[in-house]
């Protein structure tokens, strides 16, 4: 099985490097996170994933966890995992330290969720809904709610759930059936089937906080009328420990393509003692808030698998001997080339490195306007760093999981049969990396909500705050010495990029079926404009290191990526950008029956 | 028929004030009197204090400040003589018979012969008031009945007797038309004529079943509202608008004058709430509040009231399913199984139905009952063309089905529409169930029909043009809001051709509410936050070149607006020939508002006209400093005689009274000049350069220090002030045109560079008001 190594070297570039890390301890609230501070987290960070995490990957996948009349148990390695996972206090990193927790920023959190799932997904899965359930908890809860529930959700004594999905509603939550009736001191009764429920009963913690949608008896139809309650397992007793098993049960753990040591569970509440979470018929409102960091958290989920998959296939082609180089034996000594000599694995490895190394960028640049967003001093700027996210959230989301995907099958194929089959865990990648592109909202989904909500919204202004930037740095760097061969094909594609975004704002005002035909390729010409504008950047940044400061040939091997994408992956975005200039007239004219 | 040369109003309230200053906005001299007052040595007290508040007043009841001086105040006591030489007098009193008899008695003697007497009384019948006086006073007497505020409202119901001489009718029928600019509709002598009728039964309807169904008054007004057509304010927001106070009365005149089996009886029940509130002195929004209110010690909280706790609660957003869950079919609305739908039945079937039945006693055209609730209560359609709507059956069978009573008209439609269009003209059921073709009064010409008959000669998503004889074309806006975008240039130039080689001249007109309110600002405001520079210096240079050629073209281009024309769409204005205003015209180069500055060529034509029809002192800097006045404080002439004030329009173009009378008088104009054409000779400009710009930019920051400039004033007027003092120039240096429109291209690119700019222009497209930034 192939090992997993934290990309520090590289991490650190895109934190410190391209997206400015020092400059996070000057935000108010983050003063302690200087690189002294942050550099040895990160170390530590990886230990526990290289060391712990990853060895429990493929096992707990040929394991997966085991559902046994209403309890589940996750696979061998898991728990003492867990115990070992908390005491190092890594559940509370990322949480307000007024509750416990150690409120590092977002932009280096989101370098450890990525270690988390390169080294294993399905684990991460259980700290990742839990604090998925705290941010909702933290933003929207009641003080006496928080008081009793966040510290042992931070400390990771106890977790959470999300419970939104039901038999008969997953995007459309309009649709929802689940039913809170007032007891009359404050607490609702909760019924109703919830499935698809990520954590819903498992072995890891002493208890499990539920944060389930329903509705009230008086709720008006829709999506306006659904509110959100927090059901724990057990009723906490006065001294905080777990009291009286609440109506929740887990009627069963779904069979899945992937992610098999996360729990995946139905959850039956009959009549469950619950707490409003917020205003009566707003829950959709905290499910919004949590959205944007839920979001990229999954996006990082895609980019993580696909590090690892690439980690997988580099060290494989630099193994494997088999052929010889088209231009001639290159290692006579030996009785084959190695893999990398040919240049279609090389095209495969450098398509995953190229992607790889800009989603971290992007991912990167994403959790520091959150960060901003929360911290900045002056509202103009925390509204700006806002507008960036309502943009940037779906395409991170939806471009970070289908390049999980892409790059995992690459991996793959590097590895031909041996691939294949589940010894070297390259399939298991692949299967893990499926789910993110469909839940948390499916990528379909991100797309209609980049065209459709976030385009419009007073008159593009979210776009400026992706647009300026871009057309600025064009402006800036265009006739940069060296940077002419980076910064051409960026303009060339956000002129397209620009010239699509027109013609999808004005048919799709008209026709809204338009908007949705374009949604997805235009999502990816987006994705692949902010790309190539990071690409820019790190070559710009990399360029002037080349000759005096570069004896691990880092900054080489940057320009070299850089190179490469804009020449070999770049192009992609012209065949998207036909795509959507060519409307939806043909697939929307086809006949139903047709089909 | 008697040339009506100078009137007398009796009754310096409200309405006879208003009518007053309504007779001057047609710059005809009018004698204004009321009583004496009750105390104070200023006997002419009440009518002074009537024209002083009028002055102040906004709305203004004037159109512009030299309307006033036009009329005579005076009081019935010392100055009845001066109604000698009136030709129509408007008795505008106090409601009641015995006072009306007694000064028509006094007038009687006084007035010279053939001259027409007339009450704007609401309630009583004609018979009444000339009942005892003699034959020829009868002959000469009529009502006439305006709507508030007369200058505004459109609509005037005149009401004659049996006696009344024809001439007498028809000389004041002309004059309301075209002189005042009101469409008169001719009713029957009934109780509240034809739009008051109708409208105190609609109201009394909608608040009675809005009590009864336990509705929010924003749910009432949201569905009683637009899906109807009927202004948004809806049924509270109207009673707030026109005073609480005044329900009762109405109520109570209407209930005592109507027959004893109008249906209105059963409506008119006492609502102890209202009454309360009135007592208490919420009489809506010229009292304590209303329905709804702004609770200044909620920090400015909008609050409305509950109908059913009778108490104040914050405002908030009526959800009706009902209106979404029906499109934009009425029918549907009326049907949803709902307390909404049913609301919406409850209230629009007794109200069409009670129109319906009116038909025959307030007037035999129907038409005309659609067109008095179009003006008289600003509905877009009548309940006739609102019945067509839901169709003439369905409504008979809904009424039927309700065990309401079926009106004869609807049983004589049998089905059949009440409009209908035959070979391009439109035409409407008579009393006969026959269709009659509707006739537009003469030198009347309406794009409106011009359009059901022919093609249009050019048209994209934009715009259109159609051929209105004569060899005059007409430009017409059809983008949303009219606002004008690259295609609206696009077919400029292509009309351009055309006429060039085809016709003789251009009209650019439209029957939207308003001409065109400038620029498309959304699209710009998106194209500035997808960084897509090119494509906007592509419309502001556009936009300049097509106004060039509009202006250079071989043949005359008059203008004709009508509501609203500003910003792009006053600049368009100023690139005519020619301007033919209908009087309700409002303009002005408003771009700071949004954070912009001119860039249509309106900095360059203000320039101009100041420094050629502006008598004003010599020197380059009086006419900037003047351009500069009006463009930097988004100035808007509040009618098209104020237009002439500010140079929005030259004093040689026309005022049109009569809205349906724009469309002939700017073709008439076009002819005209296209006698002996000659496109104008190009101006040039000696402009002060930076030691004006420093002027200017002084008075700006004595501005922004009292507090009356913002900081992005600041930038915004420093590019306004270095377009207008001509940039890096001298006085003794000549600019082209192209060098001052390349100003004010440069400068305007600045700007939409610029955060406070999209600021500006998203605030105003989100909320329709400015940001103060």
């Amino acid at each position: 099985m192939a090992n997993y190594k934290a990309p520090l070297r590289d991490m650190r570039f895109a934190l410190y490097e391209l997206n400015a890390g020092d400059e996070l301890a000057t935000l108010p609230g983050y003063e302690d996170f200087t690189r002294d501070l942050i550099d040895p987290v990160l170390d530590e960070a990886a230990k526990i994933c290289e060391e712990v995490l990853h060895p429990l990957n493929r096992s707990g996948d040929e394991e997966g966890c085991h559902w046994d009349n209403g309890v589940v148990r996750t696979p061998k390695g898991f728990k003492d995992a867990y115990t070992l996972f908390r005491e190092g206090g890594w559940t509370s990193i990322a949480c307000d330290p007024a509750y416990g927790g150690q409120g590092m920023p977002k932009a280096v959190n989101v370098l450890m969720e990525e270690m988390i799932c390169s080294a294993n997904l399905s684990f991460g899965m259980y700290p990742g809904l839990s604090h998925g359930a705290y941010v909702a908890l933290h933003g929207y809860g009641s003080d006496a709610l928080k008081a009793a529930y966040l510290p042992k959700m931070v400390d990771g004594t106890w977790s959470g759930t999300m419970c939104l999905t039901e038999p008969h509603c997953g995007t459309d939550l309009g649709l929802l059936r689940s039913k809170a009736v007032p007891n009359g001191d404050g607490s609702y009764k909760i019924s109703g089937t919830k499935i698809f429920i990520s954590a819903g009963e498992h072995d890891l913690t002493e208890n499990i906080i539920h944060l389930v949608l329903a509705k009230l008896p008086d709720a008006p139809k829709g999506v306006k009328g659904i509110s959100l309650f927090l059901v724990p397992k057990f009723l906490p007793r006065d001294d905080g420990t777990p009291g009286e098993r609440n109506g929740v049960t887990c009627a069963s753990i779904e069979h899945k393509m992937g992610i098999k040591a996360s729990a995946t569970c139905v959850l039956n509440f009959d009549e469950a003692r619950g707490w409003l979470v917020g205003e009566p018929h707003k829950g959709m409102r905290a499910m919004f808030a949590m959205m944007n960091t839920e979001r990229l958290s999954v996006g990082v989920q895609g980019l993580g698998l696909a590090e690892a998959s690439y980690q997988g296939a580099v060290a494989y082609a630099r193994e494997r001997l088999q052929g010889r180089s088209l231009s001639g034996t290159k290692y006579p000594d030996k009785p084959a080339d190695p893999l990398l000599v040919h240049p279609d694995i090389r095209r495969m490895l450098l398509t995953q490195r190229a992607l790889v190394e800009g989603s971290r960028a992007l991912s990167v640049w994403a959790a520091t306007a959150l960060d901003r967003s929360k911290h900045h001093p002056d509202a103009r700027e925390r509204e700006r760093a806002e507008d960036f996210i309502a943009v940037i959230t779906p395409v991170v989301k939806a471009l970070l999981t289908d390049f999980g995907f892409d790059v995992t099958n690459l991996g793959v194929q590097v590895f031909g049969g041996h691939g294949y089959i589940r010894e070297h865990g390259m399939e298991q990648y692949v299967r893990d990396a499926r789910i993110a592109q469909i839940y948390e909202g499916t990528n379909g989904i991100q797309a209609l909500d980049l065209v459709g909500r976030k385009m419009p919204a007073h008159a593009g202004r979210y776009l400026r705050q992706l647009f300026h930037p871009i057309s600025a740095y064009i402006e800036k760097t265009i006739d940069k010495d060296g940077m002419t061969e980076f910064v051409e094909p960026l303009a060339k594609v956000f002129g397209r990029l620009q010239q699509a975004t027109a013609q999808v704002a004005r048919t799709g005002m008209a026709r809204p079926d338009e908007a949705g035909a374009a949604a997805t390729d235009y999502l990816r010409l987006m994705g692949f404009t902010v790309l190539a504008y990071l690409w820019a950047r790190m070559a710009e940044v990399s360029l002037p290191r080349l000759e005096k400061d570069d004896p691990d040939g880092f900054y080489k091997a940057k320009v070299m990526t850089a190179r490469f994408f804009m020449e070999r992956l770049l192009p992609q975005a012209t065949a998207h950008f036909q795509a959507v200039m060519a409307g939806g007239k043909t697939m929307m004219a086809f006949e139903d029956a047709a089909f | 028929m008697t040339d009506i040369r100078k009137v007398a109003v009796i009754g310096a309230g409200v309405m006879g004030a208003g009518i007053a200053a309504h007779v001057a906005n047609a710059g005809v001299p009018v004698v204004l009197l009321d009583i004496l007052p009750k105390e104070g040595d200023n006997r002419n007290a009440i009518a002074e204090g009537a024209i002083e508040r009028m002055l102040k007043a906004d709305p203004a009841p004037f159109m512009n400040r030299a309307a006033a001086k036009l009329v005579t105040p005076g009081n019935t006591e010392d100055h009845l003589d001066l109604l000698k030489d009136c030709d129509w007098i408007v008795e505008a009193v106090i409601e009641r018979l015995d006072i009306k008899q007694a000064l028509y008695q006094k007038i009687d003697k006084l007035r010279k012969k053939g001259s027409v007497v007339s009450s704007n009384t609401s309630t009583i019948p004609l018979a009444d008031l000339t009942r005892g006086l003699g034959e020829g006073f009868a002959r000469d007497f009529l009502i006439t009945h305006f709507f508030n505020p007369p200058r505004y409202m459109r609509l005037l119901e005149i009401v004659q007797g049996d006696k009344t001489a024809p001439a007498a009718v028809d000389a004041i029928a002309a004059f309301a038309d075209h002189k005042l600019g009101k469409s008169v509709v001719m009713c029957k002598d009934s109780p509240g004529f034809i739009a008051n009728r109708l409208g105190v039964f609609w109201l009394q309807a909608a608040v009675v079943e809005a009590f009864a169904a336990g509705l929010d008054v924003e749910e009432a007004d949201a569905i009683i509202g637009r899906p109807m057509g009927i202004p948004k304010t809806g049924v509270f927001g109207l009673l707030d608008l026109v005073g609480l106070d005044l329900m009762p009365h109405v109520n109570a005149s209407m209930a005592a004058s109507l027959p004893k089996d109008d249906p209105f009886h059963a409506l008119n029940k006492p609502l102890p709430l209202i009454e309360r509130l009135i007592r208490d002195g919420y009489t809506g929004r010229k009292g304590k509040g209303g329905f709804y209110r702004l609770n200044r010690e909620m920090g400015k909280r909008k609050e409305a009231l509950d109908l059913v706790s009778g108490q104040y609660r914050a405002q908030r957003k009526a959800e009706v399913d009902a209106i979404a869950d029906s499109g934009r079919s009425l029918a549907r609305l009326l049907s949803h199984d709902s307390k909404h739908g049913r609301y919406a039945w409850q209230v629009m079937g007794p109200t069409l139905a009670y129109a319906a039945a009116r038909a025959g006693e307030v007037t035999d055209n129907i038409a005309d009952i659609d067109e008095a609730m179009r003006l008289g209560y600003n509905w877009k359609f009548g309940p006739f063309e609102l019945i067509d709507q839901l169709g003439s059956q369905w409504f008979a069978d809904r009424l039927a089905r309700e065990g309401m009573a079926v009106p004869a008209i609807l049983k004589l439609a049998a089905g059949r529409p009440f409009y209908r269009i035959d070979k391009g003209e439109r035409q409407v059921m008579g009393l006969d169930g026959n269709y009659h073709t509707i006739r537009r009064p003469d030198g009347v010409l309406m794009l409106e029909d011009i359009k059901r008959r022919s093609e249009p000669l050019l048209k994209n998503g934009s715009a259109a043009v159609w051929d209105i004889g004569d060899g005059v074309v007409c430009f017409e806006f059809t983008s949303k809001m009219n606002s004008l975008d690259s295609d609206t240039m696009a077919l400029f130039m292509k009309a351009i051709a055309l006429v060039k080689k085809s016709y003789k001249a251009m009209v650019v007109y439209n029957e939207g509410n308003h001409f065109s309110a400038g620029a498309n600002l959304g699209l710009a405001a998106f194209a500035a936050n997808i960084a897509a520079w090119g494509e906007i210096e592509n419309l502001v240079g556009g936009g300049q070149s097509t106004y060039m050629a509009l202006r250079y073209a071989p043949f005359p281009v008059v203008s004709a607006p009508s509501g609203m024309a500003l910003g792009g769409g006053c600049e368009i204005l100023l690139a005519s020939d020619a301007v033919q205003a209908h009087a309700e015209t409002y303009t002005g180069l408003v771009e700071v508002g949004v954070g912009l500055i001119p860039g249509w060529g309106g900095c360059k034509e203000m320039l101009h006209r100041w420094a050629t029809l502006g008598n004003l002192p010599k020197g380059p800097m009086p006419a900037v400093a003047k351009a500069f006045e009006i463009i930097s404080v988004a100035t808007v002439a509040k009618s098209a005689a104020e237009a002439k004030d500010y140079l929005f329009m030259r004093p040689s173009d026309g005022i049109t009274m009569n809205r349906y009378r724009l469309l002939a008088d700017a073709k008439a104009k076009a002819l005209d000049l296209a006698r002996d054409y000659k496109p104008p000779e190009p101006p040039t400009f000696n402009l002060p350069g930076p030691s004006g710009r420093v002027a200017l930019d002084m008075a700006v920051q004595g501005f922004h220090r009292q507090g009356k400039a913002t900081d992005y004033d600041l930038v915004v007027l420093g590019e306004l002030a270095e377009v207008l003092s001509g940039g890096d120039t001298d006085v003794l240096t000549t600019m082209t045109e192209a060098d001052v429109l390349e100003l004010e291209r440069t400068r305007f690119m600045n700007l939409v560079h610029n955060e406070g700019s999209l600021d500006r222009i998203t605030h105003m497209l989100e909320t329709g008001k400015p940001l103060r930034n």
